[in-house]
């Protein structure tokens, strides 16, 4: 990904992955986030951590979670990546498990990534995940979760 | 419609805050859902996206997030919203009229 890392998110996302656990879930979806440079590898034990300190959470919706942690927790950039389970897992979340579609994030600070997540929830609302879903290989998910940033 | 009653007596604007662990993924994305849900009500809400701790000294007529942040707020802010699906806008719409009303807020 060309740009700068402050300004153009990195982006990156997976199909087909094995995962049988949240935690899993969660570690693939973030190292998305390390392999495109925008996140240290700690970011993505912290991403685990939250959900393990504060509950299931980050499941915004019925198969979708978000995960993320802090700036200060090793994010390098702007990044969003996406780790489309082979099968769902639970998270422990009464109403929306289980979950297939794993989003991570990471900002270098507390607003840069306000209008990337304002147009993933708006692609959300208009189908992202089933998109997604129906995305054949890594590179066209990766195309399909480009459309989020063209809509920042 | 409009809001005849608040946390304060009569108010034109609402002070909502949603909630999240971290206050900047979650609660973000509850912020852009609960904008939509006052303008379709046709209510004035000043909508905050922060983490549950923070929230706990800021002053609120409405805390938005799911249940397990929400619940402290119960008896402390007078209309507590739990939703699941921070996506639907007909899920929080109807949750937030519903607590409204238990609250004796009146919407007109």
């Amino acid at each position: 990904m060309a740009g700068d890392l402050k300004t153009t998110p990195a982006v990156s996302a997976r199909v087909r992955v094995a995962a049988g656990s949240w935690p899993a879930a969660v570690r693939a979806a973030g190292r998305g986030l390390v392999d495109a440079g925008a996140a240290e590898d700690r970011y993505v034990e912290r991403c685990v951590a939250n959900v393990e300190a504060d509950g299931p959470y980050i499941v915004v919706a019925p198969g979708i979670a978000l995960a993320h942690a802090r700036p200060e927790d090793g994010a390098l950039g702007l990044g969003v990546s996406v780790a489309l389970l082979d099968a769902p897992v639970p998270f422990g979340h009464d109403a929306n498990d289980p979950v297939d579609v794993v989003f991570a994030f990471c900002s270098p600070d507390r607003d840069s990534h306000v209008g990337l997540l304002g147009s993933l929830a708006r692609q959300l609302v208009s189908g992202l995940a089933d998109r997604l879903r129906a995305a054949a290989d890594d590179e066209a998910a990766t195309g399909v979760l480009k459309e989020v940033i063209a809509d920042v | 419609m409009q809001l005849i009653h608040g946390n304060q007596g009569p108010v034109d604007e609402l002070t909502v805050l949603t909630v999240c662990g971290v206050g900047m993924g979650t609660s973000l994305i509850l912020r852009m859902t609960a904008e939509k849900v006052f303008s379709e009500l046709g209510l004035r809400a000043r909508v905050t996206a922060t983490d549950a701790s923070s929230a706990r000294s800021m002053p609120a007529d409405v805390v938005i997030g799911q249940e397990l942040h929400t619940a402290e707020f119960e008896g402390r802010v007078p209309v507590v919203v739990a939703v699941d699906n921070f996506l639907d806008t007909g899920e929080m719409r109807d949750k937030l009229l519903a607590a409204m009303e238990r609250a004796g807020w009146l919407v007109t």
